[in-house]
């Protein structure tokens, strides 16, 4: 249904030096529930995800994200109107502390431009202080609060997912783009960011998530896209996309 | 008009001078994805080296071999023993930017207290005139253009029809394939920048040779120009050095007639930093050459 | 030690000093490579000296070719050799900071430095070409006897004002969340993009605001200098600020201040020593200090990368025990 749709793909491709990573994909991401991505590699299910994002251009085609054409805009003004992605490579501030990272992300904070910070401390300790509490009940909720002044590169690889995670929570998103983010993580703590994601689900975010651990897309998503060499192939919930062959078939795995 | 046709003869020197520095300089980058910025010190340390043999009165061409294996045996210990090591531990781009900047630096300086401040300048030879209606050129110049001629088809038929060529082209496409496939690609890389020192050593007299005279400073401005025909061809393809080196020549070689001469040098700077700017991945170059996306 | 030896030894200092904090900013906490950095300086000498001369139609200056010449009084000269320094920013930043291989940024600004200084070398009538300006009036020097002692007390005073000042700024941007942010931009551009940080606008920024240090950092250096000549700012004085912010360490305000007294510093006052002390013929010193140099660029980039005194971790109140 049209109105309930966050975050709207028309046609879009990503042709980048000979290939079609992305060949003509539309589709809609229903509001308020969590979406997976799926598809055998080198489907193009990142690279899509990067093109919604907008940290790659399309080739062409149309996104709209809660009905405002964003094609053209660049990727920090789609994070600034609530469109978050996560990266599949560990992307943390590795010269940060793990603190610093989920502070960096938080988007009002009057010590984040040149005079606010030429204003000094006091103008600006307020803003940093709340936020500083928020971070800190973010790092008690995924279990590392003991991390926090540890620094950000020295994070075992599931650790740095979680910052990545908690990061993209900081800014308070509507949609939150996911790229695996449960590659690498301990399975405790899968349960737990699991359990967190239907919670934001419940309070109202919209979540796409590419993800290749099939039971997880089966416990957490509402409904799943397929793709395969750049198009989409299949949609609906896993139990109609099983019945269906081709899917199965493309997918190699059951 | 004249003066345009006379500007065309120098604009084949020129090309055949940047050429010859720019295809090693290119090749270095393809091998080991390596901008190495002292080349331009190695390039006049060489012309040096030629510069003694020949004023010990020997002949020019000996003093020619000469430069060409000192610039090979002087290049190869520079990547084996300085770049490589930096790069196996994970230096990024921009820190091989100041490591080969460092060496740079270091190898000028070591040889001021030994060449001295003074510009050099060959003996005088072959400096008669050959005329074609307007077009004027000296045999050394003519000769300068047959030399860089042979070696371009040498590098042609090396990369072509050679076992090393091919196994050359398969490293710098994809070094860790190549490994798969069975090609030394440690060893590869070695003759590679043997065969680009040498390049670069026999550059370095020519381009000495077409100057009047030359200083310790002169460095510089041999490296910007050859890295200003290698990017504009496209890093790492030798045939697009060439290519690079044909726009870079004549454009210097007109601009200097149009307007002035003192800004030959600018010209090819200029070029340089338009081609990074606007086009970074050059002319003939299918990869880019823009930041990897994340 | 007599007051012209000290005045020299610390306004070099503070010059040095002023000039790393700047490049700090860019490289160290932006992570931009402004290898043409001295092109900023030098704009800001040049903008200096024009504005305080008188032009060159007057009978004492007329050996020179210039434009400007307005005899303005102190402190505008030096203001104005900021505001050269912002304004050079803009075309150069303009060009140069877009999503490039960072080793191709570096070499497009290393060239365009070099380029700058050829067109300047050669242009005659806009700053007198190679000769370059002589005879650049020293701030207040209508008012107090500059060949006194006091005078060179005055400057020192006024240098250690300026480094203040910029020591002031610096402080507050790198402590702030603002500093966060380009510390997060350099260690992930792209990551830092996705968290609604826009990259050109804060890369920009920075540009202009070490260029406007950078230029003030030339106009001290003209006003105790009286001259300013190409080769004054040829391309290696940028990179031994690099290597003195890569030794001192990058990123932190401290470091910087130490790589200053250590590397530009440190070296001119050897080769003064050494020099002095008559070993070998004339130029080896020099020669061998640049050796050196690269030499101590190479080791620190292979055993000590993080520089003399590293970017501190901050740890903040509250926070738990380790």
């Amino acid at each position: 249904m049209p109105d309930q749709a966050m975050l709207v793909a028309e046609n879009v491709h990503r042709h980048f030096e000979g290939m079609r990573a992305v060949d003509g994909v539309s589709l809609e991401v229903p509001r308020g529930k969590i979406t997976g991505l799926i598809g055998p590699n080198g489907a193009g299910k990142s690279t899509f995800l990067a093109v919604l994002a907008g940290t790659l251009p399309a080739t062409s085609g149309r996104i709209e994200f809660q009905g405002v054409d964003i094609t053209r805009a660049p990727a920090y003004r789609r994070a600034r109107m609530g469109l978050v992605r996560t990266f599949q490579l560990p992307s943390e501030f590795s010269r940060l502390t793990v603190l610093e990272n989920l502070l960096v992300a938080a988007p009002r904070n009057r010590g984040d431009s040149l005079w606010g910070a030429l204003l000094g401390r006091r103008y600006w300790i307020e803003d940093e202080e709340r936020l500083v509490a928020e971070a800190r009940g973010l790092l008690a909720r995924f279990g590392m609060t003991a991390k926090e002044s540890e620094y950000a590169g020295t994070m075992s690889g599931g650790q740095k997912r979680l910052i990545e995670i908690m990061r993209a929570l900081m800014l308070h998103p509507r949609c939150l783009l996911l790229d695996e983010p449960m590659s690498g993580v301990h399975p405790r703590v899968v349960g737990e960011i699991q359990r967190y994601l239907q919670a934001l689900r419940a309070d109202g975010l919209t979540i796409l998530m590419v993800e290749h651990e099939l039971h997880l897309v089966e416990e957490l998503c509402d409904s799943v896209f397929v793709m395969a060499q750049g198009k989409l192939i299949g949609s609906g919930t896993m139990a109609s996309l099983r019945r269906q062959r081709e899917i199965v078939d493309a997918y190699l795995v059951g | 008009m004249s003066l345009y046709v006379a500007a065309f003869g120098f604009g084949l020197v020129s090309t055949s001078v940047i050429a010859l520095a720019a295809v090693g300089f290119t090749m270095q980058f393809g091998i080991t994805n390596m901008i190495n910025l002292a080349y331009g010190e190695v390039m006049i340390a060489s012309a040096y080296v030629a510069y003694y043999i020949d004023s010990a009165g020997l002949s020019i061409w000996l003093a020619m071999i000469g430069a060409a294996l000192f610039g090979a045996v002087f290049s190869f210990p520079i990547n084996r023993f300085i770049y490589a090591p930096f790069q196996r531990r994970g230096t990024a781009l921009l820190g091989m930017v100041i490591v080969s900047l460092a060496v740079s630096l270091m190898i000028s300086n070591l040889m001021l207290p030994i060449v001295g401040y003074f510009s050099v300048s060959y003996r005088e030879r072959f400096s008669s005139l050959l005329r074609l209606g307007p077009l004027a050129l000296t045999v050394n110049q003519i000769a300068i253009i047959f030399l860089a001629l042979a070696v371009m088809l040498a590098i042609h038929a090396l990369l072509r029809y050679t076992r090393l060529g091919k196994a050359m082209r398969a490293t710098a496409a994809n070094p860790t394939l190549a490994r798969s496939c069975g090609i030394p690609t440690q060893r590869v890389i070695d003759v590679v920048w043997l065969i680009t020192g040498a390049l670069c050593g026999l550059a370095g007299v020519v381009a000495a040779l077409d100057s009047d005279s030359f200083t310790i400073a002169s460095g510089a401005g041999f490296l910007i120009t050859a890295l200003a025909a290698a990017v504009l061809g496209g890093a790492g393809q030798p045939y697009g050095a060439m290519l690079g080196a044909v726009v870079i020549g004549m454009v210097t070689e007109l601009s200097a007639a149009a307007w002035s001469p003192d800004y030959k040098e600018v010209v090819a700077f200029a070029i340089l930093v338009l081609v990074m700017v606007l086009r970074p991945q050059g002319l003939l170059a299918k990869r880019g050459a823009l930041a990897a996306a994340g | 030690m007599n007051t012209y030896y000290a005045a020299n030894l610390l306004i070099f200092a503070g010059v040095d000093i002023i000039a790393c904090l700047a490049l700090n900013l860019q490289f160290g906490v932006s992570g931009i490579v402004n290898f043409s950095f001295i092109i900023f300086q030098a704009a800001g000498a040049y903008a200096a000296a024009i504005l305080s001369m008188p032009p060159d139609s007057n009978p004492d200056y007329s050996f020179q070719v210039y434009f400007g010449g307005y005899q303005l009084p102190f402190p505008l000269p030096w203001i104005g050799g900021a505001f050269a320094g912002a304004l050079l920013s803009i075309p150069v930043g303009l060009v140069v900071l877009r999503r490039l291989r960072t080793d191709y940024q570096a070499i497009a600004l290393l060239v365009t430095s070099i380029i700058a200084n050829t067109v300047i070398n050669n242009a005659r009538p806009w700053l007198n070409g190679a000769a370059g300006l002589a005879l650049v009036p020293q701030p207040l020097q209508d008012h107090v006897d500059t060949s006194a002692d006091t005078y060179q007390y005055l400057y020192i005073g006024l240098t250690a004002v300026c480094v203040a000042i910029v020591w002031f700024v610096a402080a507050r941007i790198v402590s702030s969340p603002f500093g966060r942010s380009l510390r997060a931009m350099r260690d992930h551009e792209l990551a830092a993009t996705a968290l609604g940080k826009n990259p050109v606008a804060l890369k920009t920024t920075m540009f202009i605001v070490g260029g406007a240090i950078a230029g003030l950092s030339g106009a001290v250096l003209v006003g105790f200098l009286q001259v300013w000549a190409p080769s004054t700012w040829l391309y290696p004085e940028t990179i031994i600020l690099f290597a003195a912010v890569i030794v001192g360490g990058r990123g932190n305000n401290v470091g910087a201040i130490l790589g200053a007294l250590l590397v530009p510093v440190g070296f001119e006052e050897v080769t003064r020593l050494l020099t002095r002390l008559n070993i070998g013929p004339p130029n080896l010193i020099p020669a061998l200090e640049w050796v050196l140099i690269g030499l101590f660029i190479l080791g620190f980039m292979w055993f000590r990368p993080e520089g003399v005194r590293p970017e501190p971790r901050r740890v903040y109140e509250g926070a738990p025990d380790a």
